[in-house]
């Protein structure tokens, strides 16, 4: 085996961004095959940092640092692999649309719901705090998401996550993806009374959720 | 009053000082609303796009401008308060949205609830004040939400309470509200009436919202409490005096703003910074690092001359368990004994700001009580406390109880426990309840007997006027 997946791995486990990041560079510019690097680095990496977390054993910055490096690391691959080289093909396990919804500014909880479905296998894609029910749509569908997540901490901000789902009714675009919601002061009930599709309390169980929609 | 003591050297304080002006300095502070930029720059402040670089000596020369202590006026006179000095000020908790029940059931706060913790602070005599967003009443519009809220303030009770701070336009509503209340926009400007909570977007911002409110208070002479909460390890260094250093440039940043606008209007140093859990994320506020962080902003308070708002009965606790007492007990402790004059948060809060329970209202209210009476410390001043005659009376081997000595000492000198089971093991065993039990018991009869203080008629009518206009515009 190439030594240096299990310098990605160990970087991934590291949390360290740069090296996830000069090591991708290395990945394609010596031809290497990406969907190892993939496999036996990035994804054994977070991995054993995911083992970690659920052990009680790390902790946020040891989980959040590594799926910061991962994104890192596979943005770079991202070409080569949709290229279609390397043996076998590596997939996600599916596109996230996540951010925070209009009026709210709160985003630790959904950094952290972030992280952990990267470490998952999921691509997330963050759009920020302070978003509109237009830019969820619009970068799920840039990016082709099948989960649009939606993060709010306030009563008064959590009728925005009812407006998303009333945005894809009315761009006839209900049925194109699952729309899941979370935050502090909501509840599944709120995610019911809204027609969302799911609700989670937890990122672990955000997580869960997510593997359950799309399983 | 107990002497209050300090948690940090005098070298400490110097340090931290120091560190927080230069983060004002080189750093900067974002504020987001542009009149409060234009207020920086008319003052000679550097300013790129939103961001305020702040000269050290200016920011000391405008916070030594606000008051070390001011009063709060109620429609009752009696229930008048100084806020500053050696006096405490207890309240319920501020803005949760849930709440919780003597089961371990969980709801959505309403109008009810809201009344109801409304009169059950106005019932108590630990309460010095109604307090302001005693729950989330999310069963109201949020347009009209901060008009019956102060609606609820002024009918249930006679003490003091807060007004809203959500944006410019809210935060007027209930000023005018107030003035309504007391005679006059002149007569609060001269009797600061309604306090508000500001807070600061950590880290190093402020929002349009805040900054409106804070406009709003300060262009009125109504005082405010300028607050900052670093969760430590999240939206703040993981070390105690990098997080400190942290809110007390935010907080400086904001009283320097206020002191801008309107020189001299009554300000609070405010602090809820606190720890995150690690783990999951979440915040955490019934340990030993808010009670910290509350104990050393007391003390920052005393070394800028201003009054402190801090701490709590504070928990991570779900429910009325031991964890809900002895975490709140700490952080109110605490609190208290190091010189917080301003309590948001005393009674009713459970998990770090989420929830407000009746159950635990009554058992911080119990907590209130006894961190009082510890605060009164001994009385020495004259020969019946020192009571050499009493015992030079009863001599070797008899006994007090029957002593007049006695009689007339024992209700003002002892602390009489409202809800603290004291019985011998069969007298609590004829009905084994808990604390969590026998609180419900008692708030359900506290709220059963109370009769809110009358409001002249009169004056009641302008107040529904004046809400009854608003509804109707701000619902359009
Ligand atoms: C930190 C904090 C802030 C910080 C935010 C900093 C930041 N970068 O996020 C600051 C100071 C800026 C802030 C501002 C305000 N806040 Co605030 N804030 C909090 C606080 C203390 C903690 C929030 C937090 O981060 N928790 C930790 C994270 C990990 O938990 P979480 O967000 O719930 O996320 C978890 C789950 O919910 C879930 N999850 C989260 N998102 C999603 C999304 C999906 C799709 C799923 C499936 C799951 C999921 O997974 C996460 C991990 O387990 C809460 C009280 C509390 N204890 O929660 C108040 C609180 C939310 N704030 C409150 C308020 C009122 C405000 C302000 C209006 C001003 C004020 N009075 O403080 C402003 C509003 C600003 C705005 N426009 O948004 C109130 C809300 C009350 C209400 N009416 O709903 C609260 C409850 C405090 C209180 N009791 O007053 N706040």
């Amino acid at each position: 085996m190439n030594p240096i997946f299990e310098e990605i791995k160990d970087a991934i486990v590291e949390g360290d961004e740069d090296l996830a990041i000069e090591l991708a560079e290395k990945v394609v510019a010596e031809g290497i095959d990406p969907v190892q690097a993939v496999q036996l680095g990035f994804i054994k990496g977070i991995e054993e940092v995911g083992a970690a977390w659920t052990s009680g054993e790390a902790f946020l910055p040891d989980v959040m640092m590594a799926a910061d490096a991962m994104k890192a690391g596979m943005d770079v691959l991202e070409e080569v692999l949709a290229a279609g080289e390397g043996d076998g093909a590596y997939e996600d396990k599916g596109k996230i649309v996540l951010g925070t919804v209009e009026g709210d500014i709160h985003d630790i909880g959904k950094n952290i719901v972030g992280a952990l479905l990267t470490s998952a296998g999921f691509k997330v894609y963050d759009i920020g705090i302070d978003q509109k029910a237009e830019d969820f749509v619009a970068k799920a569908d840039e990016v082709g998401a099948r989960i649009i997540a939606a993060s709010s901490l306030l009563t008064t901000t959590m009728k925005s996550q009812k407006v998303l789902v009333e945005y894809l009714d009315a761009q006839k675009l209900r049925d194109k993806y699952k729309v899941i919601i979370g935050g502090g002061p909501t509840s599944a009930k709120w995610g019911e009374d809204i027609g969302a599709d799911g609700w989670a309390e937890t990122a672990d169980e955000a997580v869960e959720l997510c593997k359950k929609l799309l399983g | 009053m107990l002497p209050k003591f300090d948690v940090l050297t005098d070298e400490q304080i110097n340090k931290i000082h120091k560190n927080s002006l230069k983060i004002l300095q080189e750093i900067g502070v974002e504020f987001s609303y542009d009149p409060a930029i234009e207020v920086f720059k008319k003052h000679g402040q550097r300013v790129e796009g939103h961001r305020v670089f702040l000269d050290p000596d200016f920011v000391e020369n405008m916070v030594e401008k606000a008051p070390a202590q001011f009063t709060l006026h109620a429609r009752n006179p009696e229930h008048n308060l100084v806020c500053g000095g050696e006096n405490v000020i207890y309240m319920p908790g501020y803005g949760a949205p849930f709440v919780y029940d003597a089961d371990g059931g969980k709801r959505d706060a309403t109008m009810a609830d809201y009344d109801n913790f409304v009169k059950l602070a106005g019932a108590s005599k630990n309460m010095h004040m109604t307090g302001g967003t005693v729950v989330e009443p999310t069963d109201v519009e949020d347009e009209i939400r901060h008009l019956k809220m102060a609606y609820s303030h002024i009918i249930n009770s006679d003490k003091c309470f807060m007004g809203s701070s959500s944006g410019y336009e809210h935060a007027m509503d209930s000023i005018k509200l107030t003035a309504v209340l007391h005679g006059g926009m002149d007569v609060i400007k001269e009797k600061p009436a309604l306090i508000c909570l500001v807070n600061s977007v950590t880290p190093l911002k402020y929002d349009d919202r805040m900054l409106g409110g804070l406009m709003a208070y300060a262009e009125t002479g109504q005082p405010m409490v300028i607050a900052s909460l670093v969760m430590a390890g999240s939206t703040g260094p993981a070390t105690m005096a990098g997080a400190l250093s942290l809110q007390n440039a935010e907080v400086l940043a904001g009283i320097t703003l206020t002191q801008c606008i309107n020189p001299g209007t009554p300000v609070v140093y405010g602090s809820t910074s606190a720890v995150t859990d690690m783990s999951t994320g979440s915040l955490s506020i019934g340990n030993p690092e808010n009670a910290l962080f509350t104990s050393a902003s007391a003390q920052f308070s005393r070394f800028y001359g201003v009054p402190c708002r801090g701490g709590g009965g504070l928990t991570d606790a779900k429910t009325v368990d031991a964890q809900a007492g002895y975490e709140s007990m700490m952080v109110l402790f605490a609190a208290s004994t190091t010189g917080v004059n301003f309590v948001l948060h005393t009674a009713g809060i459970l998990q770090y700001y989420m929830a407000m329970s009746y159950e635990k209202f009554m058992v911080d209210d119990e907590i209130a009580g006894m961190v009082l009476r510890y605060l009164k410390g001994f009385d020495t001043d004259s020969d019946e406390k020192m009571a050499y005659d009493v015992i030079e009376a009863v001599g070797p081997g008899g006994h007090f109880l029957t002593q007049k000595h006695t009689r007339k000492n024992f209700k003002t000198e002892f602390f009489r426990p409202a809800l603290s089971d004291r019985q011998s093991f069969d007298g609590w065993s004829k009905d084994s309840l808990d604390t969590n039990q026998r609180a419900k018991l008692k708030w359900q009869e506290v709220l059963a007997n109370y009769t809110p203080p009358e409001l002249d008629p009169a004056i009641k009518e302008k107040v529904e006027a004046f809400i009854e206009k608003r509804s109707k515009e701000l619902l359009k």
